[in-house]
């Protein structure tokens, strides 16, 4: 329920597995869907989001939290007091604390960022993901992604001789 | 539960868009997408979508990875790897050959694609080495009158935020000895109309009475790409920076300082881009080389500030008796990368700001270099039933349709 606390306004935001998280409409908006259904009066009453859960949709507010432009995590206001670059280097360190997470949850972090349409997140979470893979071997790649090999052998070699310098 | 405006969940991979959000962070590296697209077959096809490979491009084209240089031959332009392996592209996998008498010159190379004068068919070609598409178009009519005897200068670039278009800027310096009007002439043809713009003309200042040299943009440099401008290098009797104003289509010559850049100096120079943007140029006298960057004051007044000094001596692995005359031969804007030669030590690069040395075995010597700065697509699509190779060839053909074929 759209509410107002502290001169700030509030959003629902509900979960499928029925929990209820309050947000600063200013968070909230981080998202680009939130912000569209705000924007288009969508958004009188609680915004169901479906398809994440409580315990995805809880690290995604962290995130616009922690990201939502001149507050910090504390709340303050924090662009008045700290320069920007020292404030660019203070996300660098949370993002990568944050990402610290396991593989399952990574995905569903992909997945709810593409839904609700963050960029930074989907950028922090794509990029982490190859990184994770990008020195590895193509059989630890498709193991790390549970990726099936589905070429026949031939089309393998094939593909293998018309770049053979990359597989060097 | 849900409703229309929100996706059904697929796990990540499994959703070929979310999937091509996560390969677009590939790094740019050559060997990157041809090994990522022997993951799976779902992977390949995705790579090889002409909307993946427009966007990874986009994505890339302020820090493409320098992938080595072409070299000018008798009848073909070769590759020069500079990388090493798995990123080392073979010399064979991008090479232009030309017929027997045909007179060419490579005229520059940017965006991953190499631009050429092709002087007996008066056209010019544009390459992508890459994808192995070539484009050929007649030269402009309103320049054909200067060709024959002046010195032709050129430049291409990608269209900002249009991967699939390109602009070619040919720049003519009209500067006959006996000719009371000094002139440059530029002219700018775009892949996306299909037409050569009109002729830009402006006069140069007045020509400075050091003997009978002509105005000449510095053969062997490329054009350097600094915010929305070209810009050539002059020596001869005229000293300064050559400008082409991309986004008002108009040329101009930056002087540059005073005292430090002469008309007949030993020295070498090569257009740069200034730490954290803006112009700037390099000078090289005798190993030691000084940077220099073009700022603008508060009142608009623009000037010329020394930013670094580098004693190249220092940094190379030379004796004092093993100096000999160091050459500028090229730059690549995107990786900061100077291309020099030496008769002692031969090509070797250096990176501005890491200060970076690496020599390149390379037999040939002074030469006309064109550093070559891409991403490397891969466009096999082995009997997926995806439509991504067919599209590739649509998206190569409308390439092509839209490009004037002369």
């Amino acid at each position: 329920m759209a509410t107002r606390e502290a001169g700030k306004k509030m959003i629902m935001l509900k979960s499928p597995d029925g929990m209820e998280f309050e947000v600063e409409e200013a968070v909230a908006m981080e998202s680009q869907t939130i912000r569209k259904m705000i924007e288009d009066d969508c958004a009188d009453t609680a915004i169901l989001i479906p398809n994440i859960n409580s315990k995805i949709l809880s690290r995604v507010i962290e995130y616009c939290n922690k990201h939502v432009p001149t507050t910090g995590a504390t709340g303050a206001a924090a662009s008045d007091t700290v320069a920007p670059a020292a404030l660019a280097e203070d996300l660098k360190i949370w993002d990568a604390e944050f990402i610290k997470v396991n593989r399952a949850t990574r995905f569903n972090l992909i997945q709810a960022a593409s839904y609700l349409n963050i960029k930074g997140l989907l950028d922090l979470t794509s990029q982490t993901t190859i990184d994770t893979i990008s020195d590895n071997s193509l059989e630890e790649i498709r193991s790390f992604l549970s990726t099936k090999n589905d070429y026949l052998p031939e089309e393998e070699q094939t593909i293998r001789r018309e770049n053979q310098w990359a597989f060097q | 539960m849900s409703s229309p405006r929100w996706p059904a969940a697929t796990p990540p991979l499994e959703d070929e868009d979310l999937l091509t959000e996560i390969l677009l962070r590939l790094p740019p590296q050559p060997s990157s997408l041809p090994r990522a697209s022997l993951v799976c077959r779902q992977w390949c096809c995705l790579i090889s979508d002409p909307r993946f490979v427009r966007r990874f491009r986009r994505r890339y084209r302020r820090n493409p990875p320098l992938v080595g240089f072409f070299d000018m031959g008798p009848r073909s332009l070769y590759f020069v790897p500079t990388l090493e392996d798995p990123n080392r592209v073979p010399p064979e996998r991008f090479a232009l050959q030309f017929e027997d008498g045909d007179q060419f010159m490579p005229l520059g190379s940017r965006h991953g694609l190499v631009f050429v004068i092709h002087l007996t068919w008066s056209r010019v070609l544009v390459w992508d080495p890459v994808t192995a598409d070539q484009h050929l178009i007649a030269l402009p009519p309103g320049l054909m009158g200067h060709l024959n005897r002046i010195m032709v200068h050129g430049a291409v670039l990608r269209a900002a935020g249009e991967a699939q278009h390109f602009q070619v800027v040919l720049m003519v310096a009209d500067d006959d000895y006996d000719m009371q009007d000094r002139q440059m002439l530029a002219c700018v043809y775009s892949s996306k109309t299909g037409v050569w713009g009109d002729i830009i003309s402006a006069p140069l200042p007045p020509k400075v009475p050091i003997g009978s040299w002509p105005l000449m943009v510095s053969p062997s440099k490329e054009a350097v790409l600094v915010d929305n401008s070209l810009h050539w290098m002059l020596f001869g009797s005229l000293v300064g920076i050559l400008e082409f104003d991309l986004l008002k289509q108009s040329i101009a010559v930056i002087p540059t300082p005073v005292g430090v850049v002469s008309s007949h100096g030993r020295h070498e120079l090569t257009v740069v881009r200034a730490k954290g943007g803006g112009l700037g140029f390099l000078i090289v006298i005798d190993f030691c080389a000084q940077s220099w960057r073009r700022k603008t004051d508060c009142h608009g007044v623009a000037s010329w500030e020394l930013e670094r000094t580098i004693e190249l001596d220092k940094l190379l692995p030379l004796n004092p008796e093993m100096r000999a005359h160091l050459y500028i031969v090229g730059f690549a804007e995107e990786n900061n990368v100077v291309f020099m030669w030496t008769s002692v030590i031969g090509l070797f690069l250096i990176h501005l700001e890491s200060l970076q040395f690496k020599k390149i075995p390379h037999p040939s010597m002074l030469a006309r270099y064109l550093p070559f700065e891409s991403v490397f697509i891969a466009e096999t699509c082995v009997g997926g039933g995806h439509d991504g190779a067919v599209a590739g060839g649509q998206d190569r053909g409308e390439l092509l349709l839209n490009t004037s074929i002369c």
